[in-house]
């Protein structure tokens, strides 16, 4: 059975523009999928609308057999403990250390009061220690993450989202502010936790190879429709230049790249 | 080729045109704070030489105010006034401020919270904000005495119209320090399940915290001056009120020096105090 599943997601901001019309489709569990467009096209949207940080104005989305939209606010918490979220400009909380922001990913699971006071179990403290482990940080376990480089903080980012046990870890251009070399370490990250730990990932990307690289699919978006979905195999330079537009010239010389290795 | 041409162009340009164009050019409101200037300055030199001078013999009180600043500064000595009584005395002031600090500051934590645009409803905060600028625009002295109709001139009016003041006051620097974290990072935390109350105090308070600690101590120090003032002023008690019969009631210049000094020596200990103890809270977080 599918993890999540879109049937007909619509959004409108304003009487005057959708964000995203008619999207449909569904990712099994443990999947690696990849959303691509031109900017502007809908994909920070349509991540959002998965775990109601944004409210859609038409469609349905379930998530591992309950309805999103239909959620309390109780229940809403719950399932946002279940969806891990990685963002570009990492949103960490600068000023604090990283195992403090880790242990953040742990407050959906407290009660107010716990949570407000800090109170983490050892058995969480060890946990986030494991994880911080795993991505490679135990050296910066206790500095402040304005101290941090860009990759090491997006790994801060992943770590957060890992501690909270997720099913599903949404990413939104997770790399886009990051060098080269950065942007491997994290997409190898991304794809360890979700070959290893079998968690589903939508990544959100702007580098048509990098997406051709690591996914099991890709759903391209353009103009709030989905005009895409398959396998990285299927996706050809024509398919391309139905996502990207006349934009697409550039990519399709990345294309050629992967075809020659 | 085309590059020369160009800082060609620019050198000519320089020369011709921009020479002659003033820096900062003259608009409406430049224009305006001239004209305001100029009045100013006019009605200045009007009421200096419209004065009536004569029944003031500049000289005689030109050396009386020294005379006195003498007295008052290197004779200070008082009979009526030993050192117990005024430490007292600067005992009930530093009380008067502490109490109305502390109970400003944790209104104002709950109001600034309200106020801070990246935490909640947009025009909660902008209500929020514009009453607290309107009672912070009334100076501190006349909420006391306004208070004071109510509550009778004493120190429940000074507590309550000081401590109205100071939640302005630091509702402002609160809320300006907790929007210091942005909107994103909130984002991020509700996106994970976390609410409200636990992002407030696991992400926004603890990066704001040298902030809050920062103006909650300036806010002290000015809350001990106007405690002073309140004494004298509201009939507070305290060493205000002894520094208002010292000058007011008795006419004891050298008893007023030797209240100033004391005043002046406590101010001093307690600013080195709280930079003393903000320090070590900062190495602490
Ligand atoms: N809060 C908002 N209010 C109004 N319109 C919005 C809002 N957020 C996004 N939009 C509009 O919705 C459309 C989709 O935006 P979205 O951010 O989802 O695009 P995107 O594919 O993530 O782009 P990018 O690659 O640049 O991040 C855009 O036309 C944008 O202007
Ligand atoms: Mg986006």
């Amino acid at each position: 059975m599918a993890l999540l599943e879109l049937r007909n997601v619509t959004k409108c901001y304003n009487s005057a523009s959708t964000a995203l019309s008619d999207v449909s489709f569904s990712v099994r569990e443990g999947e690696f999928v990849s959303v691509i467009g031109p900017s502007g096209a809908g994909k920070s949207t349509m991540l959002r609308c998965i775990n109601r940080m944004i409210e859609v104005t038409g469609g349905e989305i379930y998530f591992d057999g309950v309805i999103v939209s239909k959620l309390n606010k109780r229940d809403l918490r719950k399932l946002r403990t279940k969806i891990g979220m990685i963002f570009q400009h990492y949103n960490l909380v600068d000023r604090l250390t990283v195992i403090e922001n880790v242990l953040h990913g742990r407050l959906g699971y407290k009660s107010t009061l716990a949570g407000v006071l800090g109170r983490y179990s050892q058995e969480e403290k060890g946990q986030a220690f494991r994880i911080i482990k795993f991505l490679g940080l135990n050296e910066q376990v206790y500095s402040r993450c304005d101290q941090l480089s860009g990759g090491q903080k997006q790994r801060v980012g992943i770590a957060r989202a890992l501690v909270q046990n997720p099913k599903m870890i949404l990413c939104d251009e997770p790399i886009a502010s990051l060098d080269p070399n950065a942007s491997k370490i994290i997409m190898d990250h991304l794809r360890n936790v979700s070959t290893g730990m079998g968690i589903t990932m939508i990544v959100n990307l702007h580098q048509v190879n990098v997406a051709l690289k690591y996914s099991d699919r890709i759903i391209g978006v353009n103009k709030g429709k989905v005009v895409f979905d398959g396998s990285p195999a299927e996706l050809t330079p024509e398919r391309i230049y139905d996502i990207y537009g006349s934009e697409s010239g550039d990519l399709i010389v990345d294309l050629g790249e992967r075809n020659a290795s | 080729m085309q590059i020369e041409e160009s800082i060609k162009g620019w050198g000519q340009l320089s020369s011709d045109e921009i020479a002659d164009t003033p820096v900062r050019p003259l608009n409406r409101s430049s224009f305006a704070m001239r004209i305001i200037l100029l009045i100013l300055s006019v009605l200045t030199i009007y009421a200096l030489s419209t004065i009536d001078y004569n029944s003031v013999d500049i000289k005689k009180a030109v050396s009386d105010t020294l005379s006195n600043f003498k007295t008052m500064f290197l004779q200070p000595y008082s009979h009526r006034f030993s050192l117990p009584d005024a430490f007292y005395g600067v005992v009930v002031t530093m009380g008067l401020a502490f109490l109305t600090t502390l109970f400003g500051g944790i209104i104002a934590l709950f109001l600034g919270l309200l106020a801070a645009q990246n935490l909640g409803l947009k025009q909660v905060a902008n209500i929020i904000k514009v009453f607290v600028a309107f009672i912070r625009a009334v100076p501190t002295i006349l909420w006391v005495l306004i208070f004071a109709v109510s509550a009778g001139l004493g120190s429940a009016a000074a507590v309550i119209g000081m401590t109205f003041h100071s939640v302005s006051y630091l509702t402002k620097a609160y809320s300006e320090s907790f929007e210091d974290l942005d909107r994103s990072v909130i984002e991020a935390l509700m996106a994970s399940g976390a609410n409200w109350w636990q992002i407030v105090f696991q992400a926004v308070i603890p990066s704001s915290v040298t902030y809050l600690l920062s103006w909650t101590f300036l806010r002290f120090e000015i809350n001990f001056a106007n405690a002073v003032a309140m004494g004298a002023a509201a009939g507070a008690a305290g060493i205000g009120f002894d520094l208002f019969m010292a000058s007011g009631f008795y006419f004891d210049l050298r008893e007023v020096g030797l209240i100033t000094y004391f005043i002046l020596a406590f101010a001093m200990a307690l600013e080195s105090l709280s930079t003393n103890m903000k320090g070590r809270l900062r190495k602490r977080i």
